[in-house]
This record gives C-alpha cells, sequence and structure tokens, in this order.
C-alpha cells in the first residue's frame, strides 16, 4: 500500500515535470525525428531502386523507434541520478523509508510511462511520412520492447553510480548512447555472438514482430525467455555496482556533494 | 530524565574521511549524546566542527567508522529505512525541494515519499500553507520564490512528513533578518506545542538561543559542552562583573588588581577605566573596590555583566584550542 504511494508521487512528479517544462523533451524528440528523415530519405535515394532495401527501410523505422526508446530510458535514469545530486534532492530520495530501491523503480516506472506514449506517438509519426507501416502488434511488441529495455537500466543505474562517485561521468554516459545505436542496427546473422550483448537479441525479436510479422506467441518461448535472462544479467550486475558505488558515496559522505 | 523518554541517542560516533592528499581527517570524534522526546536541541559549532557529518549519520546518508545511533530503539545505521520513518530532515547546502514544481506540488510529493496517503496529509498541508505564510506563493514554482521561502518551504516539506524527529542542519544560513526571525517563530510554537523533538545544527548563537532547551557545543568533531541554555549563562553571569571608573588606575593599583584576578580585563578610554574582572564568589567584588578605593577613584558604575551564548562559546572553543 505504501509502496503504492511512493510510486504514484513519483510517477506524478514526473508528469508534472514534463507539463511544466515541455521544451526539453519536445526539442529532444524533434531532433531526433530530423536525424531519422535525413538517415531514412538518404538510405533510400542510395537504395531505392534495389527491391530489397524495402526490408532496410523498415529497419531504420524500426530500429530509431527503438533507439529513441532505449536513449530516453537510459538518460532519464543517469541524467536524474546527476541532476538530483546536484541539486540536493538525491539526499532527500534516500531518506525514504521505504528505501531508496523502491524509490528508483518508481521512478523508472514513472518515466517509463512517458517514454512509451512518446515513443509510440514518434513511431506513428514517422510510418505517417514515410508510408512505410510496421505490423504494431502491441501485446507482441510491447513485452519486448520492456525486456529489452530492462537490461539497459542496469547501466543506467551503473552510470548513475559512477556519477555519485566520481561526478564526470558525461563522456561515457554520451558513448554509451551510440553503443545502443550499433547494438541495435548491428545484425545477428554475420555476428552471432552480439545475441549475448544487451539489446541485440531484443531488436532482433522486435524486428520479427515489427517487420517479419511473427507474433509473440509463434515464437519458441526459449528466444523470449533467453531475452529475459539476458536482461536480467545486465539489470543485475549494473545494479550490483551501483550498489557497490552507493556504499562507496556514503563512506566518502559524497551523497549530497557534487 | 528518564531512559524511556530518550528518543535520540547518539553513541560514541565517529567519523575518518580517507583521503590522498589530506591523510585522515576526523571529522567527528567519539560523539556521544541524548535527545529527550519533545526537547529541542542546538548543535552549535563553527564551520567545519562535524555538525552536518553527525546529522548525515543519523539519517543515513554518511556511514560513520564506528559509533551507533538509536532512533527511538531503533538501531538506526542496522535498519536505517525503520529510524527514516521516524526522522525528516532539512540539509544544508541543498534545495531539498524540486524547483520546477509548485509549493502545493512539493508539499504533497514529500507527503507521499513518506508513504503517507494524501487525503491523510490534505489538511495538515493547508495548515503548513497557513503557518509559513505561504498561501499566495501555493501555485508557484519553487524556483521563482525568494530564497526565504524557498527555505520555509524546505522546512515546511520536512514538517508534512510528520516524523517525531526533525533534524535541521543551519536552517536560517543565508536568510534575510526578517524570514529568519519569522522561521525561528515557527519552530518555537512547533517546540512549545510539544508535538516534535528537534535537533537543530546552527553556527548562529542567537538562533540556538531563540529556540533550543538545550546546547550542545561541538568543535574539531568533538562535544566541548552539553548543558541547558539556562545553566551556561548562569555559570558566566554569576562571575563576571565590571566596574567602571572615572580617571586611570596608578601602576600599583593595576598590579593588585592582576594579582588578585586571574580573569582579568581592564581598558582605559581618556577620561575613564573599565575593569571587568571574573570571581566564583561574588564577594570578591569589594577586594576590587577595596584596590579602587586607594586613590579615591571615583565609581561611576558597577554592574553584573550578562554575556550571551556567543560569549560564552567563543570563551568555550578557545579554550578547547588552547588545550
Amino acid at each position: 500500500m505504501r509502496h503504492a504511494i511512493v510510486l504514484k508521487a513519483l510517477v506524478k512528479r514526473n508528469f508534472l515535470m514534463v507539463v511544466r517544462y515541455p521544451f526539453n523533451l519536445i526539442a529532444g524528440l524533434i531532433s531526433l525525428f530530423l536525424i531519422f528523415l535525413v538517415i531514412f530519405y538518404g538510405a533510400q535515394a542510395v537504395g531505392g531502386g534495389n527491391p530489397a532495401f524495402g526490408a532496410t527501410l523498415s529497419g531504420i523505422v524500426m530500429g530509431f523507434m527503438l533507439w529513441s526508446f532505449i536513449v530516453f530510458a537510459y538518460s532519464d535514469l543517469t541524467w536524474d541520478f546527476i541532476n538530483e545530486a546536484q541539486q540536493g534532492t538525491l539526499e532527500q530520495l534516500y531518506m525514504s523509508p521505504l528505501g531508496f530501491g523502491w524509490v528508483s523503480i518508481s521512478h523508472i516506472l514513472g518515466w517509463l510511462l512517458i517514454n512509451l506514449i512518446t515513443t509510440f506517438g514518434m513511431l506513428f509519426a514517422m510510418m505517417g511520412i514515410t508510408g512505410r507501416w510496421l505490423n504494431v502488434d502491441f501485446l507482441s511488441v510491447l513485452p519486448l520492447m520492456l525486456l529489452t529495455v530492462w537490461g539497459v537500466y542496469g547501466f543506467g543505474f551503473l552510470m548513475g553510480g559512477l556519477a555519485l562517485v566520481f561526478k564526470q561521468v558525461q563522456a561515457a554516459f554520451q558513448i554509451l548512447q551510440f553503443v545502443w545505436l550499433g547494438l541495435i542496427a548491428a545484425p545477428l546473422d554475420p555476428f552471432p555472438l552480439l545475441k549475448y550483448a544487451p539489446v541485440s537479441w531484443g531488436t532482433h525479436l522486435i524486428g520479427r514482430v515489427m517487420i517479419g510479422g511473427q507474433s509473440i506467441f509463434e515464437m519458441p518461448a526459449s528466444d523470449v525467455l533467453f531475452l529475459a535472462a539476458n536482461s536480467a544479467v545486465y539489470f543485475g550486475l549494473g545494479y550490483l555496482g551501483f550498489k557497490y558505488f552507493e556504499r562507496m558515496a556514503r563512506d566518502r559522505g559524497l551523497l549530497g556533494h557534487y | 530524565m528518564s531512559e524511556a523518554e530518550t528518543v535520540l541517542r547518539v553513541e560514541e560516533l565517529t567519523k575518518i574521511y580517507r583521503s590522498r592528499r589530506q591523510g585522515e581527517v576526523k571529522a567527528v570524534d567519539r560523539v556521544s549524546f541524548s535527545v529527550h522526546r519533545n526537547e529541542v536541541v542546538g548543535l552549535l559549532g563553527p564551520n567545519g566542527a562535524g555538525k552536518t557529518t553527525t546529522i548525515k549519520c543519523i539519517c543515513g546518508l554518511i556511514r560513520p567508522t564506528s559509533g551507533r545511533v538509536w532512533v527511538d530503539g531503533v538501531d538506526a545505521l542496522r535498519h536505517p529505512r525503520r529510524a527514516l520513518e521516524k526522522i525528516a530532515a532539512v540539509l544544508e547546502g541543498n534545495r531539498n525541494v524540486y524547483w520546477r514544481l509548485t509549493v502545493r506540488d512539493n508539499l504533497e510529493f514529500f507527503a507521499g515519499l513518506q508513504g503517507l496517503p494524501l487525503r491523510n496529509v490534505k489538511g495538515y498541508i493547508d495548515e503548513l500553507i497557513e503557518t509559513f505564510n505561504l498561501q499566495e506563493k501555493v501555485n508557484t514554482q519553487a524556483r521563482a520564490l525568494s530564497r526565504g521561502m524557498q527555505q520555509k518551504l524546505a522546512v515546511a516539506c520536512a514538517l508534512v512528513k510528520q516524523t517525531e524527529i526533525l533534524l535541521l542542519d543551519e536552517p536560517t544560513l543565508g536568510l534575510d533578518v526578517e524570514t529568519s526571525y519569522e522561521l525561528r517563530r515557527i519552530l518555537r510554537d512547533l517546540a512549545q506545542r510539544g508535538e516534535r523533538t528537534i535537533l537543530l545544527s546552527s553556527h548562529d548563537m542567537s538562533v540556538v538561543q531563540d529556540i533550543c532547551d538545550r546546547v550542545i557545543i561541538i568543535n574539531h568533531g568533538r562535544i566541548v559542552v552539553d548543558d541547558r541554555i539556562e545553566n551556561l549563562k548562569r555559570l558566566f553571569q554569576a562571575s563576571a562583573y565590571r566596574f567602571e571608573i572615572e580617571g586611570h588606575l596608578s601602576p600599583k593599583q593595576q598590579r593588585r588588581l592582576q594579582e588578585r584576578f586571574e580573569l582579568l580585563k581592564i581598558t582605559n578610554t581618556e577620561e575613564r577605566t573599565v575593569i571587568e574582572a571574573e570571581m566564583l564568589d561574588p564577594s570578591r567584588v569589594y577586594e576590587v573596590i577595596d584596590v579602587l578605593r586607594q586613590n579615591g577613584a571615583r565609581l561611576e558604575s558597577v554592574g553584573r555583566q550578562y554575556p550571551d551564548l556567543e560569549e560564552i562559546f567563543l570563551r568555550i572553543v578557545r579554550g578547547e584550542a588552547r588545550k
């Protein structure tokens, strides 16, 4: 019950932040959308004549949707760690009797809701403008996206923990954003080992739904379970890393000093 | 006071920071004290004395090197969450509140963060808005408030959690005089109603003198004094006298006074001399007068001195430094 109250408080706070300052979010979405248009029409101009290229164009739409989803999810978590430590609200979050673990999960869920709304909004905008309609089977796509992003949150936690102790992590943080892009874009066939990397296997499965037209119920259970296990491992490792740095920050009295 | 009434107990708290540049720094050194239910205790000390570290160790934000913290019978270092049910804090140098949220949003958020259902705190939130005189700013974002109002909001956001214990780290630092007094009045009212136990840190004696029942003076990470404010004042008041005479003392008189009184201060102006002497036995006033009589000095005034806490504090801190 009290957990629900904390969850509600954080979901509401995040919505209020977006409503009060929609500019950041809108600017982010617009710039992503512009990059998308350049890449999409650039690719079309280069490979348009080849009939086999159609699948690639659909792949660009899907990849972009996923990238935006993942980058927002990951940066919401890490940036908020950094910002809240700088502003001095992080220590107040740490003082919730429900525990910081639950507070940060509530925080993630709050942003996730907003992120899903904007991601699908952008997906439909991309599909509408380019005329490339993908198979948006929510029942299949949503669980796969959530399972994929779960692992990414591990990295969000890890970077957040690093930021608590080392403060200057912006560069590493930004590099990771492009690592996600690479992992989404790299095909699994020539690099089967990528399956063990974060995000790649999830992208592959989502592609099978959105481009291949498969339903999650038609997939072998082991395929979905592998995704869950992959994300669980990355999330677990990231969270452990975070706890390690958090303990270090408490030892050195760094939670409130930025 | 009986043990049962102790709501906060700090035992042998020590925090050592290790850094490559400075080596080991003892921020807090075997600090022990208790705070009783509904008591208002001031943690007084210069900057860097260890006040903030002590408070943050109580809140679980800093892990002490050794020592224990008990919050209403709960071992706060082992069960921080259970302890945090009873603690709210306003920390120094922080915003403590969200700048993008309005006054009401902030109050509702921090109640929620404590796990309090909104319908149960709505009435109290209205009450707090009135107490802190924030009615006209209810829908204003915190970033647009004055510094004083932001601080009032931060204290209100700590109160809204309805915890037994309130920790305030330098609550009046950087405030304008008016808001500082307003905040003191609010805290005093709160204390008088006997609803909360407050531990407040400050380097400003007048704040402590105004609000607190008891003062713990801390310097270089150690407790120097832990006593009721009246006792501290009495200790010094009883022994300080001030004499003012026309003209000046002869060298012989000066010497005789200096022989008799260890703590003596003689200030000469053009026409007058002020003699300040400390004595444990008030009848020694006559010894001073006997010395003054020798050249028929005209006594302008004799009076007991009433030092404020600031003076007491400075003496204690200096005394500590001499050791």
